[in-house]
């Protein structure tokens, strides 16, 4: 009878051989010495194999990735972005809203211009024409406020409902890009 | 639905607990990193890959199909990025041929052979040997013995990940046993 091949040797160690496969190269194996020989180097072989050398990765692997996808720097350093825009947002829109600009900045600003040529006074109109815009916008809007709620406590929630509306609506058009950026980031 | 442990993980993980990733990957890095390693042959590019691999996982956990064992989804994105990165970096992947990298210089003189033919090295160094071997047959099949006995897989799940017919890979998986036993016997370690 022909030696088993190679093929028919692992698969036989690996007992996926049909039983009368099985059974044929079980009775080759008691004649045949070579093939014996060569079954149990592919069993050693198999024993060996199922038992890998592993590599150990360095320790940096996980804290590094564990930065990668919560950097601790920039989320401190957004938080602190926000906080500073909200303060500079707020108190710019009560300077504009309660009308405190009206006798010194803009008349500041107003004055200055006077007798400026250049560049700089080109500016200096530029951003009195941007206030005075802003102004009559808040003017217009505190005057539908106090048309709509007329207690200083209920203009004092509107605005605030305002501010969140304004957050709520920014950080909802912010996640999706902040999301895709650290994707691309990785 | 029963959710085994790593499932449980990647749930706590979709709630945003962080330190529940954490443990998955401390679960899975070694065996990842041992993969990729083996594929790639290069300490700093598997450190890469593997960190890679577990920002993608990471950001593609929302379509994780709970359904499905998480080993075997997360194996076969591991596959696909190193095998990307060989493709674009690595054209001419070294094999049997390059003497330089040649296991020969673990086996000694005068070792006394044992009857089932292998010279008597220390099962250690039988271990050494064969998976140095390993380190050096072509990729086609080197990648089949990585997921088959790194990542413990069956044969049908090694289709799965690798996109080829079961056949295929009981083949390939064959020969490369066959490559290893000549090898070995090349190199005296069978007589």
């Amino acid at each position: 009878m022909a030696c088993l091949s190679d093929e028919t040797l692992i698969a036989y160690n690996e007992g996926s051989l049909g039983p009368i496969e099985s059974a044929r190269a079980r009775d080759h194996l008691l004649l045949c010495a070579d093939c014996r020989r060569a079954a149990a180097a592919f069993r050693l072989l198999d024993s060996v194999l199922a038992q890998p050398v592993l590599h150990n990765p360095p320790d940096r692997v996980v804290p590094q990735v564990m930065q990668r996808l919560f950097p601790a720097l920039p989320r401190l350093t957004s938080i602190a972005a926000m906080v500073a825009a909200s303060a500079v947002f707020l108190i710019t829109w009560i300077y504009i809203y309660f009308d405190f600009s009206s006798s010194s900045l803009i008349q500041a600003l107003r004055l200055t211009t006077d007798g400026t040529s250049g560049w700089l006074a080109g500016i200096i109109k530029g951003i009195t024409l941007v206030y005075n815009g802003a102004q009559a916008a808040s003017k217009a809007l505190a005057a539908l406020l106090r048309m709509l709620l007329p207690t200083p406590l209920g203009t004092v929630v509107a605005a605030v409902a305002v501010l969140a509306l304004a957050g709520w609506l920014a950080s909802a058009w912010m996640r999706p890009r902040l999301k895709r950026a650290k994707a691309n980031r990785s | 639905m029963q959710l085994d442990e790593d499932q449980a993980l990647i749930r706590k993980t979709l709630r945003g607990e962080r330190r529940a990733f954490e443990e998955l990957m401390r679960k899975y890095e070694k065996r990842i990193y041992g993969f990729v390693v083996r594929m790639v042959r290069n300490e700093e590019t598997a450190v890469d890959l593997t960190q890679d691999f577990f920002i993608k996982i990471f950001t593609v956990l929302e379509k994780y199909n709970f359904e499905y064992k998480f080993s075997t989804w997360a194996y076969r994105i591991c596959y696909n990025l190193v095998i990307d990165h060989i493709r674009k970096h690595q054209a001419q992947v070294s094999s049997l041929d390059d003497e330089s990298v040649s296991p020969r210089d673990l086996l000694t003189s005068g070792n006394v052979v044992r009857e089932d033919g292998f010279k008597a090295l220390s099962r250690a160094e039988t271990r050494d040997y064969v998976w140095r071997v390993v380190d050096q047959i072509p990729l086609k099949f080197r990648e089949l013995i990585l997921l088959r006995y790194i990542q413990d897989l069956k044969y049908e799940e090694i289709a799965d990940i690798t996109a080829l017919p079961v056949g295929t890979v009981k083949n390939r998986i064959f020969k490369a046993k066959e490559i290893l036993k000549q090898e070995m016997e090349k190199d005296g370690l069978l007589v």
